[in-house]
């Protein structure tokens, strides 16, 4: 197949899932099926008045929702569709989504301060606390799949999975890795830095009109990215019987979504001090038994 | 030599020697926290600019998380008008300015008087970097890479151990 | 050329990094200054890697070895900052003159 093609195929599938991603959310969260929702939404935010707060810090009120976005695009832009060369084919693309996605949280750290409010602020902080406990089990999964392909490129982590998933050489890695990818996109088990229940909308709370609707659409694209590479590194990326490799990637990557959202659909919130007691002193040492575990079964 | 990456060098110093100088004119402790992240994601794009792939891509996602971290401290910590009236916490200014011109320029001095000889011209590919590194992790320089790691143990142990509070029947 | 002027680049970093080092009276200033002077000499390192040896790999762990300092010294510094606002409820360091000897 040829770049363009390619190229071409790659940006209207992920767009195609970021819309269906949209519609499946409002679906499954409130059972209503409605395919022009997603359409409806971006036409009332953008019609809103956009309101912005007294003794703002402008600069990052302004940067943050652009930096959130740009980080995610930056870590799908490494994760392989198919067969061919994906977009870009770093050496270290496993380690260089992790260091994409570390933005994420410096972009909630910025909207936190930016509006100079007390919720917003308290979900800034929630969020750096949140996300660095769980980049801990996240990047460790990602080293044990690593081991397993001897490289960091992602499309030979995909080849070494031709003959058995990830998900079952490795299913501790898989675990730590779905419930950090939730953590890392704050689905509700672990809202906690928007939490609308406590913090009356945290983060998002003092963002109107555009930028919110810039944060929502990254907000779909990380989930989208994050499920991308749930695909790719545990559950086998495009292998698959009868189907083309481009549609076994988007029907497996929009599985784990739906996954996502039915595990946040039926899910309680976590209490903020369990949330991070039970990474440091469950995930983390789990990670470590995965690596450990990885490092025998390479070796017998 | 490389035009492109002449000007990407160029122009990634500035733009790390600019948010190098944001860091201490700021009056905001965050404003000044991310000044310094964004001029060590400037180092790292120089990194890649300069085909240490790894290394490039290690310093942005260590630096992101580290920069957080002293921004949320610094919170703690500081008096913080939150950039809306100015402040100053600089002591002997002279001294401290013109030890860093000075010493500025006599590293500047060394880099461009000293002859450095022939320039390589190629580096290895990326995928060959990661390898050879990991060789020479684990092979020649082991007893480096594990003197690194004893010392994360102690200072993890002693970070701990400094900020643990007073209790009455201590001491 | 390249390798002089990512030199210069790096020195000029380095001279603030020290400014901001001598020049600030609180703690966790003082650490950004050495944050940004330890972040010179990595540059440093990474330029004599890529244009003098590249096929040399201890130049490569020695950043590692330097990107680990950073991290500790952070983490150090922390704890230090906690202790000291713990007991004295500041971090300048003009205050800190009773840990004279």
């Amino acid at each position: 197949m040829s770049q363009t093609i390619y190229w071409i195929t790659t940006i209207f599938l992920f767009v195609a899932g970021v819309y269906l991603l949209a519609v499946m959310e409002r679906w499954i969260t409130y059972g209503r099926f409605d395919l022009l929702a997603p359409f409806k939404r971006s036409l009332a935010l953008l019609g809103q008045e956009s309101v912005t707060p007294r003794k703002m810090d402008k600069v990052f009120y302004e940067t943050a929702p652009l930096l959130f976005i740009v980080a995610t695009l930056m870590a799908a832009m490494v994760l392989p569709f198919g067969k061919g060369s994906p977009a870009i084919d770093l050496a270290t693309g496993a380690l260089f989504i992790n260091a994409a996605l570390a933005y994420i949280m410096v972009s909630i750290l910025m909207a936190g301060w930016a509006p100079n409010g007390v919720y917003a602020m308290i979900g800034g902080w929630r969020f750096l606390g949140q996300l660095i406990a769980y980049s801990m089990p996240i990047v460790m999964a990602i080293t044990a799949t690593v081991m397993r392909a001897e490289s960091m490129a992602l499309t030979e982590i995909v080849n070494s999975q031709q003959s058995l998933w990830n998900i079952i050489y490795q299913p501790v890695g898989f675990l730590l890795f779905y419930l950090s990818a939730m953590a890392m996109a704050f689905l509700p088990p672990f809202d906690l830095p928007t939490a609308p229940g406590t913090l009356a909308g945290g983060v998002w709370a003092e963002f109107t009109a555009e930028r919110l609707l810039v944060f929502r659409i990254g907000r779909l694209a990380l989930i989208m990215t994050l499920s991308l590479a749930t695909n790719v590194l545990f559950l086998g990326g495009w292998y698959g019987p009868w189907l083309p490799d481009y549609l076994w990637t988007f029907l497996k990557t929009l599985a784990v979504a739906a996954s996502f959202f039915g595990v946040s659909r039926f899910a309680v919130r976590i209490r903020y001090d369990s949330l991070l007691e039970w990474s440091w002193k469950f995930a983390t040492p789990a990670a470590l038994f995965n690596i450990l575990w990885v490092g025998i079964l390479l070796l017998l | 030599m490389n035009e492109t990456r002449f000007i990407f060098l160029i122009f990634f110093g500035l733009v790390a020697i600019w948010f190098g100088w944001r860091v201490f004119m700021t009056s905001s402790m965050v404003r000044s926290a991310l000044s310094l992240l964004a001029s060590m994601v400037a180092i790292g794009a120089m990194f890649f600019a300069m085909e240490a792939e790894f290394l490039g891509v290690l310093q942005i996602m260590m630096m992101a998380t580290e920069m957080s971290i002293m921004a949320i401290f610094m919170m703690m910590y500081m008096m913080d008008p939150g950039g809306l009236m100015g402040m100053d916490m600089s002591h002997q200014k002279s001294a401290s300015i013109s030890g860093g011109i000075l010493v500025g320029a006599f590293a500047i001095g060394v880099a461009m008087l000293t002859s450095w000889g022939g320039m390589a011209l190629e580096a290895p590919l990326p995928s060959k970097q990661n390898h050879d590194l990991g060789i020479e992790v684990m092979k020649r320089s082991m007893m480096i890479f594990e003197s690194a790691g004893v010392s994360i143990l102690v200072a993890m142990i002693a970070a701990t151990a400094t900020a643990l509070p007073y209790k009455n029947n201590q001491l | 050329m390249e390798l002089s002027i990512t030199l210069i680049i790096s020195a000029i970093l380095f001279g603030i990094g020290l400014y901001g080092a001598l020049g600030q009276t609180n703690l966790v200033m003082i650490m950004m200054g050495v944050e940004l002077m330890l972040g010179a000499s990595m540059l440093n390192l990474v330029a004599f890697w890529r244009f003098l040896h590249p096929e040399t790999f201890s130049l490569q762990m020695f950043v590692l070895v330097v990107m680990t300092v950073m991290a500790l010294e952070a983490a150090v510094g922390f704890g230090i900052a906690t202790q000291r606002f713990r007991t004295k409820g500041s971090i300048e360091s003009e205050e800190a003159s009773d840990l004279k000897g």
